[in-house]
């Protein structure tokens, strides 16, 4: 292959596969020749959004490289049953361009159907208009946050991809297509029928374990009765390549408030977190940021730069909770800042330690904050990796049920004082799905922090929790993936996965370990 | 110290609206903003206040709805705030709008003492002016400072600052009182707590007619205003890329032929 097209081969785990030949489609049309190709030789395809992954799901070991960059325009508008405004989206559509287009109200409609330009007319003199997922990486696609059911940090209220997709048109390995309407396809139970386009028809047994009751990416969703979408939602690349995906929009909130609490220490903060869900309306995100992450953001800002426009985090502030807040009206959002307050003082904080941001400047910066973190460990990371190259950052992205919060907590700081390995840790606290960022000196760290982190994965599991909370299983997480549902269910799983790719093209190594293929 | 900050209320976004008659801003309040220099004169006079103590007042002539960038400077930390409006205010242009201001800020003198010092942002970025603070220091009849960059020291009788213009930085002393204009990245703005943002809803914030500051209507808005807009008009701007393609050296001797002005 091209040694241009060297990029196909990796992903944001920073993982780097390797490939025979890549494909960069247009059209759904395109995608069908290609997987018809695919299919004549027996190559397995590996499908691509951004790249942006963090679970190597995007990285081939071999094969076909499918990447939907291109399949980059958003097809058409229509007004659901709940007058909603639904958008059709290629997979390859950008999340950031996305966003903007809709605040712009302004899209590219040429070759849009008749019935599309009536409800785009609509669209365009409604109230403005948002699309809630939210995940931190903004260069994500449409159809990666879609494969991956990405999260951020209004999930806490919105819930995650799945929740905003209303139908799905796949093309599958065997040149059949599936186009599922939210409400379409409803399972029996744990049986779901599909019809096939252009015929034929799908008969899928559903796996039979019970998934976890917290926010979760790990594994095919799947419940008694559910509806088909959401079992094309999260699938990894495994089931088919996505050609639409629907996108659900709501009404843009009349106020944005993002307030920054600062905390003594982080059990103070966990107390806050525990008080403050489901008292204060309007609440849609808790994220949290550890005394570490601070700690990197204080150091981060006086070596200057860009990081100069930080704002300066006082020596006594040990643990960041940052809550956002939606409403309607002035006095409803003063209402919740007051309760917020009151809860602050409540666990023993300090309403006086908190930053206010009202307006898109200062949300601007508060955000700015926020991603300074992960971008400031990664600097550390490429650090330290010039100087010993195994050494990369070790990313939890686990979640527990709501009662596990402090017990989760207590975990992660046993480990790590036990193993004396240096971390940072932030992430969604609202959904007990904190990243512990391990940040390895050597060598010796690195395999001591991955021992920890399969340690951990299995205690999550016992407190009923998912050892993938947001991105998903990809191809370095699927040890944990068994740990959490055992050998029985990841074989049902790899027969959902031969009803819909019969002779296992898609996503190899995604999931479960490739059948008769290498562990990667 | 005695500190008073004049703010105005700007659009967030660069898409001004312009009225076809009286060729002025339509300001109706929709995603508006404190002029983003003035907040940094407002964090001027919080650093000022924690270091030396005292009181700071914040000044807007605008529309009703102005009184939120009020209660944002209220919330930052200010003590009192004062709105003035008056539909015969309207369309006052730079020398009708330091005359509203100054007399605001005597009404509040005649009350307490006299300011310290007077700061203003360096200009308003919808109008770009740069004049109001020059002739509020007129009408106050103290001295003005422009261009403050960096405060080297306060004291309660003096201060020492850093000015700079057209690339030339100047250290300046003054005695009190004083009106300053400030650049931006003097300092960096703070955001509110939450008790100050609860605070600043019931803080002392006067709404005063022109009456009430007794002013001179026809010193006042449109009347007042010699300077009339004729035209406005977003500066053109032309880009364009070429692609090049070649070898190394091409290119190489196709820039180098470019940066002399051959092609
Ligand atoms: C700095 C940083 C921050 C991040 N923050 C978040 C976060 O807050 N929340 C979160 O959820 N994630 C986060 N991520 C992870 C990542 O952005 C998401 O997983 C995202 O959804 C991946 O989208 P992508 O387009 O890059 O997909 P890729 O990485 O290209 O692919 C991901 C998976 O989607 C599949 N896929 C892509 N397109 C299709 C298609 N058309 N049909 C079928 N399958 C397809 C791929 O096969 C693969 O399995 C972050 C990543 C980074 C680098």
């Amino acid at each position: 292959m091209d040694e241009r097209l060297a990029e196909v081969l990796r992903d944001e785990s920073r993982n780097t596969g390797f490939a025979d030949s890549v494909s960069f489609p247009t059209n759904e049309q395109e995608v069908l020749s290609v997987v018809a190709e695919c299919r004549a030789h027996g190559w397995p395809i590996t499908v691509q959004g951004a790249r942006t992954g963090l679970a190597a799901a995007a990285v081939p070991y071999g094969g076909h490289v499918l990447n939907c960059a291109k399949m980059n325009r958003v097809l058409g508008c229509r007004v659901d049953s709940r007058g909603r405004f639904v958008l059709t989206c290629q997979p390859g559509v950008i999340l950031s361009e996305f966003k903007k287009a809709i605040e712009k109200k302004s899209f590219d409609v040429s070759g849009w159907s008749k019935e599309s330009l009536l409800a785009f007319e609509q669209f365009r003199k409604a109230e403005r208009q948002f699309f809630a997922p939210d995940p931190t990486e903004a260069s994500a696609t449409i159809g990666g946050m879609a494969a991956c059911n990405a999260s951020g940090a209004r999930t806490f209220a919105y819930g995650s991809m799945r929740a905003h997709v209303s139908r799905v048109r796949m093309v599958l390995s065997t040149g059949q297509m599936v186009d599922v309407q939210r409400g379409q396809y409803v399972a029996n139970g744990r049986e779901l029928r599909l019809s096939c386009l252009p015929q034929g028809e799908l008969t899928v047994t559903l796996p039979s374990y019970t998934m976890p009751n917290t926010k979760n990416a790990a594994g095919y969703f799947v419940q008694d009765n559910m509806d088909a979408v959401d079992l094309l939602v999260g699938s990894d690349g495994t089931l088919g390549v996505m050609t639409e995906i629907d996108c659900v929009l709501m009404a843009h909130p009349a106020f944005i408030w993002g307030v920054s609490c600062f905390f003594p220490s982080e059990s103070v903060a966990v107390e806050f977190v525990i008080a403050v869900r489901g008292k204060v309306a309007g609440l849609v995100a808790l994220e949290s940021f550890d005394g570490d992450a601070l700690q990197l953001l204080r150091e981060q800002r006086r070596q200057g730069g860009a990081f100069s426009r930080l704002p300066a985090v006082p020596k006594d502030y040990g643990y960041c909770v940052y809550a956002e807040l939606h409403g309607a009206s002035e006095d409803q959002m003063l209402e919740s800042l007051r309760v917020l307050g009151e809860l602050v003082q409540q666990v023993g904080g300090d309403p006086r330690q908190t930053w206010v941001a009202r307006n898109e400047n200062d949300l601007g910066l508060l955000q700015f904050f926020r991603h300074a973190v992960p971008e400031s460990t990664n600097l550390l990371i490429d650090r330290r990796k010039q100087v010993c190259p195994v050494i990369t950052k070790l990313g939890t992205d686990m979640s527990v049920p709501d009662a596990c919060l402090k017990e989760v907590v207590g975990l992660y700081r046993r480990g790590l004082a036990e193993e004396g390995l240096q971390s940072a840790s932030w992430g969604h606290i609202g959904n007990n799905h904190i990243h512990v960022n391990l940040l390895p000196r050597d060598a010796d760290e690195v395999a001591r922090g991955k021992a920890l982190y399969l340690r951990w994965a299995k205690a999550v599991v016992d407190m009923g929790g998912a050892v993938a909370a947001e991105h998903g299983i990809g191809k370095t997480k699927v040890a944990m993936l068994l740990a959490m549902y055992g050998e029985q269910h990841i074989a049902e799983m790899r027969a959902l996965k031969r009803t819909f790719d019969p002779l296992n093209l898609l996503g190899r190594g995604n999931l479960f370990q490739a059948e008769g293929g290498e562990t990667v | 110290m005695n500190i008073a900050v004049c703010v105005k209320q700007v659009p967030s976004s660069n898409e001004v609206r312009m009225d076809p008659v009286t060729k002025t801003m339509i300001r109706d309040g929709k995603q508006a903003v404190m002029n983003p220099y003035d907040r940094f004169a407002v964090e001027l006079a919080l650093q000022m206040k924690d270091r030396l103590g005292g009181r700071i007042v914040v000044f807007s002539m605008g529309i009703p709805a102005a009184s939120r960038i009020l209660k944002e400077a209220l919330s930052c930390g200010a003590d009192e705030a004062v709105l003035l409006s008056d539909r015969a205010f309207a369309g006052a242009d730079t020398l009708a709008t330091s005359y509203a201001l100054h007399l605001g800020i005597r009404k509040v003198e005649e009350r307490c003492s006299r300011f310290d010092v007077i700061l203003c942002g360096r200009m308003a970025i919808d109008g770009d002016t740069a004049q109001i603070g020059p002739e509020l220091a007129e009408h106050l009849g103290v001295v003005p400072i422009t261009d403050v960059a960096e405060l080297l020291e306060a004291e309660t009788d003096r201060l020492v600052c850093v000015r700079t213009a057209d690339g030339e930085r100047q250290e300046v002393a003054a005695t009190y009182p004083v009106l300053l204009t400030v650049h931006k990245d003097i300092n960096q703005p703070r955001l509110p707590h939450i008790e100050g943002v609860l605070w600043a809803e019931t803080a002392p914030l006067q709404v005063w007619s022109a009456q009430e500051v007794g002013a001179d209507l026809s010193r006042c808005g449109l009347t007042g205003s010699p300077t009339q807009v004729v035209r406005t008009q977003v500066p053109e701007r032309e880009q364009a890329c070429q692609m090049w393609q070649g070898g190394a050296a091409e290119l190489a001797s196709r820039l180098h032929g470019l940066l002399k002005g051959e092609e």
